[in-house]
């Protein structure tokens, strides 16, 4: 068994980043579920199927029936129709819009951000345009590493002789291909972009058809910007971005603490629609999203606010068009979201979906899930939060399974079988269509190609996805929400500026790759992280050379951090890379500093000896 | 000897060769793509196409390859090897990629012989399809592995147009033959001078990429290539493993051991050189931590002069796939322009 790139394929073009190089081995070597489990007297023991779903659907209905809060997890590694399903069953059958996946905690405020200024979050450039971008604005994080095909498309265009200008708070790759530096610390990226607003309009580079037909907001901008600082760099980076025909923005999703959430995403829209990028073909923006369907299960409707379509909860005909394609009634009142649910829900699905792992506050979440009284999983992997459900069904992993995903581009890409799942494990789409059908939602579904149907009719973008005469990727039809007007916001923040002499400790990065199942069981893919954490079981954070003399720490010897929430000795690592009074933690280890942190992504701390 | 077969013969060969064992053609796979692929019917044959861009090194060198099977048996383990010695036919596979396959054969077969390999790599027999057109990214002509063989193969057949030069080279090839004799016939004397002319032809239409190997190898096998050449031309990599795994000469690997049906299967998996980890000590230490180190050591591996002496080839066969699949724009050609000239994208 094994990988070859396709050269027909329209986004990797025979071109595979070390994940896709390894995306088979999870699938043989990973701890597969190949049974359903039912936990008896704290032993997983094996089932049969029907037992297994019978229960499922019995204690559901108890829980309900006695008014208890139940919910339903969502993936962003499950296909767009197991989220579909996953989501009808919740809404439709559960009667709640207690519907999540872990990953939005850290995607939904940029998301949010991008839906103020343009009325909606879908991407508009694809990886393919970026290389034909004059001016590219990244926000980085490590794109080399995070994305690696948006790195390779960025590459493509600087070697052509476009402008990479990047917001930076430590030197990576990517910024040392870049024309232009722009740094700033890690959670005030705002400041920057701020600065390259007000740098557009003082310079009048604003595109001025755009601003009167498409913009709203305009002089209040103004107004919000009139005391911004900037810096000749920026006065730069904002001709390069004006004047550039096509330019790409690219935006990871930097910390999301409000309110307002998503605020240097609103700003970075913004400076887009300002410059007359937005709307304008091979130009726009692109969310940077890790794993390969945040998009679909957001379009799937796995948000406790939004309906499939991303439809608001309270969008009349969506909700019709739902009530009367399930033949149900639908709940108004918005869910909770991943955090909550897990806290005080009773009854919890979760699908391929590992919150412990991915949420930031990840061993709140695992002890929140220790508590919930009936929780069941589905997943291909015996994940940690498999580990502890009371029922466990198995799926085919993405190798196994027919489907559909939508890819952090927009483009619905389609899932072939290349191998049959082991044991009794069933394509999670079977396992939804039956837990459907056991809560009384009477559709039959023969082929997984009935789902996309349905899917099809709940939203209309996804209505001729399945026609495509394209193996690889299915016609997606574009929505334009909010015809076309773009609403200006600055992002006017700066969160946490460290006072004289003390130190602000940021959470670097959005995702935990060493614990997604399909990097932690590949042999190849894990070795670095699992040296990591053997080298660093109490984790560490990163500190520059005068801040490590300064507090008079070796490095690799621990320090204590004490912020307003709390305090925590942690092992030091020392870079010459970093600005003086940053400390980064990374994500792996943000668990580590949980009472530091707080719920907070950046927060000022003391540091001393430990 | 040298042989013609008419164009319409080839079926009736390829089916004498299917009920022989497996056939192994480049094929239009699901998507589109021209693949390496067991044949199920002669007519799926592609006699005109690109050549693949995943190589057939996957036939004698599995991506997964188990190796030995361990169980245990009361309070012992039993060890029993896994050999696969299902005879092939390799078909219409260019030369550049027998190329690789004569490298990696002579690798396997240094001491300690790879008994795995060598197993499957006898019971393959190559027939392969000489190239009167090179491809786009190709540069076999500067690696003395194409666009034409004059050895390494065990039949290489050339498009004459209504009928194909069959030339011998090795028994192997000869009983490939003798499934369908009535077949062959012996080329004539202009057949043999249409196949010189076919390739001084060929060998002018290559395209742009180009390998200096010689003052690349001078530079290189002198540490004449400064530090800062390493860690500009390291940026532009990312570290995808790319071209290792699509290079018809690399052969570097890990063991993993899989567990199966209550046994442990013990695996050879293709691996990266370039990957981080491929170096990383269980102590944590890793003697290549920087990726200018990975790259230099790849290179110097490839093109100098110690390994050209150890091996007689440089460790690379011109097929230009490396160039295709680079997810920066590190592959040969650019590297080893880059080590002759001395300086990158300047």
């Amino acid at each position: 068994m094994g990988v070859a790139p396709s050269e027909t394929h329209p986004v990797s073009l025979g071109r595979l980043c070390a994940r896709g190089w390894s995306a088979h081995e999870a699938a043989l070597w990973g701890n597969r579920l190949t049974q359903p489990l039912v936990n008896r007297n704290g032993k997983l023991e094996s089932v049969s199927w029907v037992e297994a779903l019978d229960l499922v659907a019995g204690r559901f209905k108890e829980l309900i029936d006695a008014g208890k809060s139940v919910g339903v997890l969502g993936s962003a590694r499950a296909t767009n129709e197991e989220n579909y399903l996953a989501g009808k069953l919740a809404r439709a059958g559960f009667q709640t819009n207690n519907l999540d996946f872990s990953y939005r905690a850290l995607c939904g405020p940029l998301m949010a951000g991008l839906e103020e200024v343009c009325g909606e979050c879908t991407p508009s450039v694809s990886l393919n345009d970026i290389e034909s971008s004059q001016t590219i604005l990244l926000i980085e994080g490590d794109l080399a590493e995070t994305h690696p095909r948006a790195a390779s498309a960025v590459m493509a265009a600087v070697e052509k002789g476009a402008h990479l200008v990047t917001i930076i708070h430590t030197a990576t790759q990517m910024s040392r291909l870049a024309s232009l530096l722009l740094p700033a610390i890690r959670g005030n990226e705002g400041e920057v972009i701020d600065g390259l607003l007000a740098a557009v309009l003082r310079l009048g580079l604003e595109d001025q058809a755009s601003v009167k037909v498409r913009c709203e907001g305009y002089h209040a901008l103004l107004r919000d910007l009139e005391t911004v600082k900037i810096t000749a760099e920026m006065r730069q980076a904002a001709e390069w971005i004006a004047r550039a025909t096509r330019a790409t923005f690219l935006i990871p999703p930097v910390s999301g603490e409000g309110p307002p959430s998503g605020r240097e995403a609103a700003a970075l829209a913004t400076l887009a629609a300002l410059t007359g990028h937005l709307g304008r073909p091979g130009s726009g923006l692109l969310p940077l999203l890790a794993r390969n369907n945040v998009r679909g299960a957001c379009e799937m409707g796995i948000v406790p606010d939004r309906l499939p379509g991303y439809q608001r909860l309270d969008d009349e005909p969506s909700r019709q068009r739902l009530q009367d394609l399930w033949g149900k009634k639908l709940p108004l009142a918005s869910g909770m979201d991943a955090e909550s649910l897990l806290q005080s829900a009773s009854g919890v699905i979760v699908l391929a979906d590992d919150p412990p792992a991915v949420l930031p506050g990840g061993q709140r979440a695992m002890a929140a899930l220790g508590r919930v009284e009936f929780l069941v999983v589905l997943d291909a992997f015996l994940t940690a939060t498999a580990q502890i459900a009371h029922v466990v069904l198995p799926m085919a992993s993405f190798a196994e399974t027919e489907g559909t995903i939508t890819s952090m581009e927009g483009r619905v890409q389609r899932l072939h079988v290349a191998t049959d799942p082991p044991g009794e494990a069933r394509p999670g789409w079977q396992v939804l269509a039956e837990l459907c059908a056991r809560s009384d939602l009477g559709a039959t579904y023969r082929s997984v190609s009935d789902v996309l149907s349905e899917v099809g009719q709940a939203t209309p973008t996804y209505a001729r996805v399945g026609q495509s005469e394209n193996k690889w990727v299915g016609m997606r039809s574009a929505k334009d929400a909010n015809g076309g007007k773009f609403r200006l916001f600055a992002a006017e923040a700066a969160r946490v500026t460290p006072a004289e002499g003390s130190h602000v400790l940021v959470r670097d990065g959005d995702f935990d790759w060493g614990r997604d199942p399909l990097v932690a069981f590949s042999p190849t893919l894990s070795r670095d992280y699992q040296s990591e954490r053997k080298l660093f079981p109490k984790g560490y954070i990163e500190m520059c050379k005068l801040d490590a003399d300064g507090v008079g720490v070796h490095p690799g010897r621990p320090v204590k951090l004490t912020s307003v929430h709390g305090e925590a000795v942690v092992p030091t690592r020392v870079r010459t890379d970093l600005k003086p009074g940053v400390l980064l933690v990374p994500y792996a280890f943000r668990d580590h500093l949980a009472n530091v942190l707080g719920k907070h992504s950046v927060t000022a701390v003391k540091v001393e000896q430990a | 000897m040298v042989f013609t077969i008419p164009r319409e013969g080839t079926t009736k060969w390829l089916e004498k060769l299917l009920e022989a064992g497996e056939v192994i053609a480049p094929v239009r796979g699901p998507c589109g793509d021209v693949i390496f692929s067991a044949l199920r019917s002669p007519s799926q044959v592609l006699w005109d196409f690109e050549n693949p861009l995943h190589p057939p090194k996957q036939f004698v060198l599995p991506q997964t390859d188990p190796l030995i099977k361990i169980k245990r048996n009361g309070a012992r383990h039993e060890v029993e090897p896994i050999y696969d010695d299902a005879p092939r036919t390799l078909f219409n596979v260019r030369s550049c990629d027998v190329a690789g396959i004569s490298f990696l054969t002579q690798m396997h077969e240094a001491e300690p012989a790879d008994a795995s390999y060598l197993r499957r790599a006898h019971n393959l027999t190559i027939i392969s399809l000489a190239c009167p057109t090179p491809c786009p990214t190709g540069f076999c002509v500067c690696t003395d592995s194409g666009p034409f063989l004059s050895g390494g193969y065990d039949l290489q057949l050339t498009d004459l147009g209504g009928r194909f030069l069959v030339e011998v080279g090795s028994a192997k090839g000869e009983a490939a033959m003798a499934k369908a004799p009535d077949l062959f016939r012996k080329a004539a004397e202009d057949e043999v001078t249409q196949r010189k002319a076919l390739e001084a032809a060929a060998k002018t239409r290559f395209g742009p990429e180009t390998c200096h190997f010689g003052s690349a190898m001078r530079r290189i096998s002198t540490g004449r290539v400064p530090d800062a050449l390493w860690e500009k031309m390291a940026d532009w990599c990312l570290e995808c493993g790319g071209c290792n795994f699509v290079c018809p000469t690399c052969y570097c690997f890990s063991v993993k051991d899989l567990r199966r049906n209550g046994a442990w299967v013990r695996c050879r998996t293709w691996d990266s050189c370039q990957y981080a980890a491929f170096t990383l000590e269980a102590s944590g230490h890793n003697p290549r931590a920087q990726r200018k180190e990975r790259m230099k050591r790849r290179f110097f591996h490839k093109v100098s002069a110690q390994y050209y002496a150890r091996d007689s080839a440089v460790g690379c066969v011109g097929c230009g796939r490396c160039v295709k699949t680079c997810l920066g724009s590190t592959h040969m050609p650019a590297v080893v322009a880059a080590i002759r000239k001395g300086k990158w994208h300047e």
